[in-house]
C-alpha cells in the first residue's frame, strides 16, 4: 500500500499564559509562568494514496491543528510527518485580496500555491467555467457576496491539480447545486487515484464520502479505520449515547459471544452463554461483570464473570443467566447483553459484546412462561421476550383513601375462563424508572358482570366472572420519583401462563387526576401515554 | 547559516511576482495607480525643500551642489530604505492571514516587501535622474555607482527585514517601538544636513549608522564623484554589518518560527 502522507507520533504542545506579560516574565525571571495546552498528543497515522479519509473530531479536538502540521503550516512539537506528492490545502477564503479582481486573484493564489504564470495561464478558463463567476471575474473580489468568494476559492483549489487534497470543512458554503459540484469534483479526484483528506464534525459527511476515517479526540486518535465503523462510534459519543470510556474500552479489548443457549433445566429456565474478552496487554481488569440490559427502560443487571486461568484459551468465559430467578427484570421486552467492569469511581462502564459468530446451541426460541427468543440484529445478541397470551385490561377508577390509592379495573385473558376466585392471581409492581426499585402490592379479583355480559367482549358466552382487580397501594412505601405499574395475571390451572404488562389505563375522566397529599408528599397520577404513572414529589 | 537567503533566492520567481501582486493591490482601485508611488515623493521633497530653503532659510548649496538636487539624491535614497524597512519588518504580522492557512515558504515574505519597495524606487530614482540632467546640465560615468549602491542598500535591507520581521511577528510592542527608531533615524541620518557639519566622535557615530553608507554614497556618485572604494574601511565595515545581520536574520527566524506560528 503506497503512503501518501504520514505522520509519526506528533505532539503539539501549545503555551497559554495568564497575562500578556506572561513570555516576557519567563524569560526574566527564569520561572515556568505557563500552562500547557496538548494540542495532540502522540498522534500516528498513515494517509493511504487513492483513498479518501475522513477526519472526526468536535470542534478543538486537534484535527486543524493536524492539518496545519501536515500541510506544514504549522511545525509539530516532536514527530515526524513524510508527504509524498504535492499537497493543497482547500481554504476558501486564505490569499483572496478583496481588492483585487477575481481574475487577478486566481493568479495570486495560484502563485502561493507554487504555481507558476504559464502553469495558471492553462487552468484559468477551467477555474472561471467552474467558478460560476461569468462576468463577475473581472469585477474586484469585495463586491463579491460571501458565497461568490468561497465558490472561487474552492474553484482554485480544486482546479490547480494537486495529487493530495485537504478539505477543511469547507462544504458548508454555497447553494446545494454548487455543492453537489464540489462533491462531484472531488468524487472525480478520488477516480483518478488521488488522495483527499476530509476534516469535518459531520459523521454523515464523512460517512457517505469517505473510505477510512480517523477520529481525533482532545488530541488523541481515539480509532483510525473503516469509515462507517468509526463514525458510528464517533456519533454514539457525540449523541450522548456511550462515554468515552465505554468506547475505549470496546475499542482496547477483543471480544466474542461464541454460544448461547436457552436451557430449560427441570422448569427452571436459564441462558447458558460462552465467549471471550481480553486485551493485549495482560490483567488490566481483573472482575469482569456480564450485563443485560432491558433495551425500554434500560434497567441493567450485571453477573460477575469467571474467566478462565491463563494458560488456557485467553479471556474465555462461560456464564449462565438464571432467567427463572427474576421474572420481573425478564419480564416482556427486549434485551441487550454487553460486558464491563467497575471503574475507580465504582461505576459500571460496559459495552455492547460482539456476537455475529454466536452458534446457538439449543432452538433460539422457547415456550415457557413467556415466549423467549434469541437472535443476532447488527452483530449484536438481544434476546425478546412476549407474553404467550394477550391480557385484556382496563381501569376504570383510580381514588384516593386515606394512605391509599385503589387501583380498580378488570383483566382477563381471553380463552381463559374465571368461574371462581381461585383461578387467577396476581400481583401491581410499582418500579421506579431511576433506580428500578420496585415495590409490589397484592391485588384481589372480585366478581363482575362486565366482561361476561358484554356480546361484543364475549361473543363466545364465555364465563370470566372473576375478572375485576382491586389493587390497594400503601402510598407510604413510596419514596420521590417517577414510578411505572405494571401488571402481573398469572394462571392457577393449565396452560398456566404469566402475563406481564404495564398498566393500561385509558378511561381519564374516572380518574382523580388532582395532586394528592399524603405525609408531606404529594401523589400525581400521570396516564398521558395511556399507561399509568405515578409521580411523588416533596 | 544563510538557509533563509537561499530560499529566497531559489524562489526569486515566486518574490518577483509577489512584489509585482503587492504594487497592484497597493494601487488597486486608485485611478492613478503606479503614479501615486511618483507623486507622494515627489510632494515630500517639495515639502522639505519648502521648509528648509524658504522657510528656514538654511538650505544653501552643499559643496557646490544645489540644494534642492542635493535633498532630492539623498531623499531618494531614504525613501526605499524607509519604505522597505517599514513594510518588510511587518511581512509576517501582516500576512498572518495567509501564514496560517496557505502552506507557503514564509521565510520569503521578507524579500517580498524589499524588492516591491525596490520597484517603485525604480521608477522615482528613474524620474529623478532624468530631472537632474536637465537641471544639472551634466552627467557623469560615476552615475553608474548608484547600481553599486542600490544592490548594497537592497542587501542591508534584506538583512535587516529578516531580523526584524520575527520580532516583530512575536511582539508588537517591538514593531511600535522601530516605527519610532525610523523617525529618530530619519533626522539622525544625515539626509536633511550634511555630515560635515558636525566634527569628531559624534560624526564617528552618526557613520556608524550603515544608511548613512547608502546616503553618502548616493551623493558621491551623483555630485562629488568620489568611488566608494576611496573609502575602503567604511566599505568593509558595512558589509561587515550585512554579513552579521544575515547571519543573525537566519538565526532569529529558526528561533521565532515556531514561536510565532503558535502566538499569531
Amino acid at each position: 500500500m503506497e503512503i501518501a502522507v504520514s505522520v509519526k507520533n506528533i505532539i503539539k504542545k501549545y503555551k497559554l499564559y495568564e497575562d500578556k506579560w506572561g513570555p516576557v516574565k519567563e524569560i526574566l525571571l527564569k520561572k515556568n509562568l505557563h500552562k500547557e495546552f496538548l494540542a495532540l498528543n502522540n498522534v500516528s497515522l498513515d494517509f493511504p494514496k487513492g483513498e479518501s479519509i475522513g477526519v472526526l473530531g468536535k470542534n478543538g479536538s486537534g484535527k486543524s491543528t493536524l492539518l496545519k502540521i501536515i500541510t506544514g503550516i504549522t511545525d509539530p512539537t516532536s514527530g515526524s510527518v513524510e508527504v509524498n506528492g504535492s499537497l493543497v490545502f482547500l481554504d476558501v477564503s486564505s490569499g483572496i485580496d478583496p481588492e483585487l479582481s477575481g481574475y487577478e486573484n486566481i493568479f495570486m493564489k495560484g502563485t502561493l500555491l507554487g504555481y507558476t504564470k504559464e502553469e495558471m495561464m492553462s487552468k484559468v478558463d477551467d477555474i472561471i467555467e467552474f467558478s460560476e463567476l461569468g462576468e463577475f471575474i473581472n469585477q474586484p473580489v469585495k463586491n463579491y457576496s460571501s458565497g461568490m468568494r468561497s465558490k472561487l476559492g474552492f474553484a482554485i483549489s480544486v482546479n490547480v491539480d494537486p495529487d493530495i487534497l485537504i478539505v477543511d470543512e469547507a462544504l458548508a458554503v454555497g447553494d446545494s447545486m454548487f455543492r453537489q459540484k464540489c462533491m462531484d469534483k472531488m468524487n472525480e479526484f478520488k477516480d483518478l487515484g488521488k488522495t483527499i483528506i476530509f476534516v469535518s464534525h459531520d459523521h454523515n459527511a464523512v460517512e457517505s464520502f469517505c473510505s477510512k476515517a480517523a477520529w481525533i479526540h482532545e488530541g488523541n486518535l481515539i480509532t483510525y479505520g473503516e469509515s462507517k465503523q468509526v463514525s458510528s462510534y464517533y456519533h454514539s459519543f457525540m449523541s450522548g449515547r456511550k462515554t468515552m470510556e465505554e468506547i475505549k474500552m470496546e475499542l482496547n479489548y477483543h471480544h466474542s459471544l461464541e454460544t448461547a443457549e436457552l436451557k430449560n433445566n427441570a422448569g427452571q429456565l436459564s441462558i447458558e452463554l460462552s465467549g471471550y474478552v481480553y486485551n493485549d496487554e495482560e490483567n488490566q481488569i481483573k472482575d469482569w461483570y456480564f450485563v443485560t440490559q432491558n433495551a425500554r427502560t434500560k434497567e441493567k443487571k450485571k453477573y460477575l464473570l469467571n474467566r478462565m486461568a491463563d494458560g488456557q484459551v485467553k479471556g474465555k468465559f462461560t456464564i449462565s443467566l438464571p432467567i427463572f430467578e427474576d421474572l420481573l427484570f425478564y419480564s416482556p421486552g427486549q434485551f441487550t447483553f454487553e460486558v464491563g467492569h467497575l471503574n475507580n469511581d465504582g461505576k459500571l462502564v460496559s459495552f455492547p459484546i460482539w456476537s455475529e459468530n454466536v452458534d446457538f446451541i439449543s432452538e433460539p426460541e422457547i415456550n415457557h412462561q413467556f415466549k423467549y427468543e434469541l437472535l443476532n440484529y447488527n452483530q449484536s445478541l438481544i434476546m425478546k421476550i412476549f407474553n404467550i397470551d394477550k391480557l385484556e385490561e382496563q381501569v376504570n377508577r383510580i381514588y384516593f383513601e386515606g394512605n391509599y390509592l385503589m387501583i380498580d379495573g378488570v383483566a382477563f385473558v381471553r380463552g381463559y375462563e374465571t368461574p371462581s376466585g381461585n383461578e387467577v392471581d396476581g400481583e401491581l409492581y410499582l418500579v421506579h424508572k431511576e433506580t428500578f426499585e420496585y415495590k409490589n402490592f397484592p391485588i384481589t379479583f372480585k366478581a363482575t358482570e362486565e366482561i361476561t355480559e358484554n356480546q361484543s367482549f364475549n361473543p363466545l358466552g364465555k364465563n370470566y366472572t372473576y375478572s375485576r382487580f382491586i389493587s390497594k397501594v400503601d402510598l407510604s412505601e413510596l419514596s420521590e420519583g417517577e414510578y411505572e405499574c405494571k401488571i402481573r395475571y398469572s394462571m392457577n390451572r393449565d396452560p398456566l401462563h404469566v402475563i406481564i404488562n404495564q398498566v393500561w389505563a385509558s378511561k381519564n375522566d374516572q380518574y382523580d387526576l388532582n395532586e394528592y397529599q399524603v405525609n408531606d408528599k404529594s401523589i400525581q397520577i400521570v396516564t398521558k401515554s395511556k399507561h399509568l404513572y405515578i409521580i411523588v414529589s416533596a | 547559516m544563510f538557509d533563509i537567503y537561499k530560499l529566497m533566492w531559489g524562489k526569486r520567481n515566486l518574490v518577483h511576482t509577489l512584489a509585482l501582486q503587492e504594487m497592484k493591490k497597493e494601487y488597486a482601485g486608485t485611478l492613478l495607480g503606479v503614479l501615486w508611488g511618483l507623486v507622494n515623493p515627489l510632494l515630500r521633497i517639495a515639502v522639505y525643500w519648502f521648509v528648509f530653503s524658504i522657510g528656514a532659510k538654511v538650505g544653501k548649496n552643499v559643496d557646490g551642489a544645489p540644494f534642492i538636487a542635493w535633498l532630492a539624491c539623498g531623499l531618494v535614497a531614504w525613501f526605499f530604505i524607509n519604505d522597505a524597512f517599514r513594510l518588510s519588518k511587518n511581512s509576517f504580522r501582516s500576512k498572518r492571514g495567509l501564514i496560517k492557512n496557505t502552506p507557503f515558504p514564509i521565510a520569503v515574505l521578507p524579500a517580498v516587501n524589499v524588492l516591491y519597495s525596490y520597484y517603485i524606487h525604480l521608477i522615482l530614482l528613474a524620474t529623478i535622474l532624468v530631472v537632474m540632467v536637465f537641471y544639472l546640465k551634466t552627467i557623469s560615468v560615476y552615475w553608474l555607482q548608484i547600481l553599486y549602491f542600490d544592490f548594497a542598500a537592497f542587501m542591508l535591507l534584506i538583512g535587516i527585514g529578516s531580523v526584524t520581521a520575527p520580532l516583530v511577528a512575536v511582539s508588537k510592542d517591538f514593531g511600535k517601538l522601530i516605527d519610532t527608531v525610523l523617525v529618530f533615524l530619519f533626522w539622525m541620518t544625515p539626509i536633511l544636513w550634511s555630515v560635515d557639519n558636525i566634527e569628531g566622535p559624534l560624526k564617528f557615530l552618526v557613520q556608524l549608522n550603515p544608511f548613512h553608507y547608502i546616503v553618502q554614497g548616493y551623493r558621491d556618485s551623483i555630485f562629488f564623484s568620489t568611488g566608494f572604494w576611496e573609502y575602503p574601511g567604511y566599505t568593509l565595515y558595512f558589509w561587515v554589518f550585512v554579513f552579521v545581520s544575515f547571519v543573525l536574520g537566519n538565526y532569529l527566524y529558526k528561533r521565532m518560527k515556531p514561536i510565532f506560528l503558535d502566538l499569531m
